[in-house]
């Protein structure tokens, strides 16, 4: 076996319908796309909108992220604490309310109940579930953390990452009756979730997943999260300016925005460099390459996706031109496919296995998988970015109106929807290649030093 | 570097940044009711809020830039496209985009909730958000000066004002009820005929789709003989 505890296996139900939810969400991304590039009947139109599709597409998306990192949490925390999860039942009980409410939101978006704000679209009442299933995950977490013997830094940080998150979904949830007060604390959710506690999940779950399988230092890995976490916050909560440019705020954002949102790239760059310098004092050998194809994939492409075409896109006077254009939708999919969908897929490939028993596992379609979706991904972002461009010139260097823009974009569309029809392929390989994960007839090197966990 | 200074990095990081986040929720709170002219924050504009949330218009168009990119952004649309053609469109997109590449569902707004949109709008577009879309400042430059000085207007700026929500000139406007230059030359009207068809088109026309337009015979006349300009030399004077 090679699951030290057995309540680890609850986080199996959640990465499997993680996987389903990424499926779904790349399918609807996909029929956002053709309504972009062809015109398409009223009929159809009336009955599903682009609105309930994107409505769909959004929260397909944070319903899978947050699916794996409370999957990707309750795998770590026993191992982490020494001890079995404080309740399974907890666990297994937050998994069906937390889907219960995401179907009947599903449901809900097609016949338009809806709260109508963008990627929050999940009406009042159903928001109360989730918060009762954010309860019991954060209950859970905590009573497992007090209840074990070892202390470390990184079970801390982890429950200080998941209750943040949770925390800042209260703010999404009232009725604003000013549109820029919406808008201001609409952004502590989604901002203070990618640009902070998310970014301290992953941290905290990479730290985990580089000192498991390189057998570096508990001492050094947990050094670098306090300072790259450290880093993370300290630019990314007041970072948060950099969406109050044009909201109706007083001027000085332009400049504390502009300023913090600059230096945000830096905290990712550390994070490259010591994914780097631990692979390279490795004390272990590799055993899953692919795996570390993830590790490193995940480290460059959060770089690119969100610290550079961030730091590009939110530069205030870049931003009075790029903001809510094709450009946005362009660092929207590098940024979340790059940081968190990549995040994920490595928690996936780390854990799936060894919840299966299998050590060393046949990587073949897995390979596929990665380079189709990492380099279909980087494709779509720069055919976003190009269109986006193409966008800003026409309609805002040019003057030339919405619509005569939109349509001498149309050819990006046509590639984007091209481009991300090789994108779901690629999605479906390494999907179905981790539902049929199985072991490789190769030879698995020993590990040198005993899991970090034991030191 | 010690585990300790790695978590002194740590709090001072994280709290000082919280420090002046607070600080600066704070005093926008404090400020945003004279960004957003909270005075004229009405129960209509409320009310249109609600609408706009109803309807979920917000995930294919964009509003001070945020949502859905699928549609124009609406900040200025209340200049942009005036009241008329905001009611036109929410209440009949499938005949306002007929002709369109994109279209707008039909969602059965009702005639109270397009006033309660439209006055929504119309706050929205006075938030002093520096100018922000910058394509769409243009309209409301235009429309401040239509109701101060109309004679001193950028002609092409009023005509699409007036006109772009149905007749597209020069690539701009919504093609549903043809293109400025080709009626222009199509027509035999002279000018008073005109501006007597923009004001009630049946009386010129019996049965033209085209409706009643809410002008005044002086913005009716500087609309025509643009109109007529077109026709006689094919040049613009911008």
């Amino acid at each position: 076996m090679l699951i030290e505890y057995q309540s680890q296996r609850v986080s199996l139900w959640y990465f499997r319908l993680a996987l389903v939810l990424f499926i779904l969400q790349v399918i609807l991304g996909l029929w956002l796309s053709i309504n972009y590039a062809f015109t398409l009947p009223q009929e159809l139109v009336n009955v599903f909108p682009f609105s309930t599709a994107r409505a769909l597409h959004t929260n397909l998306l944070v319903a899978w992220m947050l699916l794996g990192f409370m999957g990707g949490t309750y795998y770590i925390l026993p191992p982490e604490c020494s001890r079995d999860l404080f309740s399974e039942k907890i666990a297994y009980l937050q998994l069906i309310i937390f889907v219960g409410a995401a179907v009947t939101a599903v449901v809900g978006f097609l016949f338009g109940w809806t709260q109508g704000k963008p990627l929050l679209e999940i009406p009042l009442p159903l928001d109360w579930v989730i918060v009762v299933a954010a309860l019991m995950f954060i209950a859970n977490v905590a009573m497992t953390i007090i209840k074990a013997e070892v202390r470390t830094a990184l079970q801390w940080m982890l429950l200080g990452g998941v209750t943040f998150l949770a925390l800042m979904y209260l703010f999404g949830m009232p009725f604003y009756q000013n549109l820029n007060t919406d808008y201001y604390y609409w952004w502590w959710v989604i901002h203070l979730w990618v640009e902070g506690a998310w970014e301290v999940v992953t941290a905290s779950i990479v730290a985990y997943i580089i000192m498991r399988v390189t057998g570096v230092d508990r001492k050094v890995v947990e050094k670098w999260l306090y300072v790259e976490t450290g880093l993370f916050l300290f630019t990314g909560i007041v970072g948060t300016g950099h969406h109050y440019y044009w909201i109706g705020a007083p001027d000085y954002w332009i400049w504390w925005g502009g300023i913090f949102s600059a230096l945000e790239p830096l905290p990712i760059v550390l994070m490259v460099v010591d994914t780097w310098m631990h692979v390279r004092e490795r004390k272990n050998p590799i055993v899953n390459p692919l795996t570390w194809y993830y590790i490193i994939g995940l480290a460059i492409y959060h770089l690119v996706g969100a610290g550079l075409w961030g730091f590009m896109h939110t530069l205030p006077p870049i931003n009075y031109y790029t903001h809510g254009s094709q450009v946005t939708v362009s660092h929207g999919h590098l940024a979340f496919f790059g940081a968190y969908a990549l995040l994920n897929l490595t928690i996936f490939y780390f854990a799936m296995p060894r919840l299966k028993g299998i050590n060393k596992y046949d990587d073949q379609l897995g390979k596929w998988g990665f380079w189709i979706t990492t380099i279909g991904m980087f494709i779509l972002g720069l055919v976003f970015g190009i269109a986006g461009i193409l966008q800003t010139y026409l309609e805002r260097f040019l003057d030339i109106g919405y619509s005569t823009a939109h349509l001498t974009m149309m050819f990006w569309f046509r590639v984007a929807f091209g481009v991300g029809l090789v994108f779901l392929a690629g999605v479906v390989i390494t999907v179905y290649h981790l539902f049929t994960i199985r072991p490789s007839n190769l030879p698995a090197p020993e590990p040198v030093v005993a899991p970090a966990a034991d030191i | 570097m010690t585990g300790k200074t790695a978590r002194l990095i740590f709090w001072l990081g994280t709290l000082s940044s919280a420090a002046i986040f607070l600080w600066q929720t704070y005093d926008f709170h404090k400020q945003t009711p004279k960004f957003t002219h909270t005075d004229k924050l009405t129960e209509q504009v409320v009310a249109g809020k609600k609408v706009w949330h109803k309807y979920n218009c917000n995930d294919c168009h964009t509003i001070l830039g945020f949502g859905g990119y699928y549609a124009p952004d609406m900040t200025k649309a209340f200049y942009r496209l005036g009241e008329n053609n905001i009611a036109s469109i929410v209440q009949h997109p499938e005949v306002m985009y007929k002709n369109s590449f994109r279209k707008m569902p039909q969602l059965g707004v009702t005639e109270t909730e397009t006033k309660q949109l439209v006055t929504f709008l119309r706050w929205v577009g006075d938030i002093e958000n520096r100018h922000w879309p910058p394509q769409d400042e243009k309209f409301v430059e235009a429309y401040k000066l239509r109701e101060s000085q109309p004679q001193k207007l950028d002609k092409v700026h009023l005509i699409l004002q007036a006109c772009g929500g149905c007749h597209t000139f020069e690539n701009q406007g919504r093609n549903v009820g043809g293109d400025l230059t080709a009626i222009a030359n199509r027509i035999t009207y002279d000018r008073q005929t005109l501006i007597n068809y923009m004001i009630n088109p049946q009386s010129v026309r019996p049965g033209v789709a085209m409706p009643p337009q809410d002008v005044s015979p002086q913005t009716a006349g500087i609309i025509a003989d643009f109109i007529l300009s077109l026709k006689s030399t094919k040049e613009v004077s911008k």
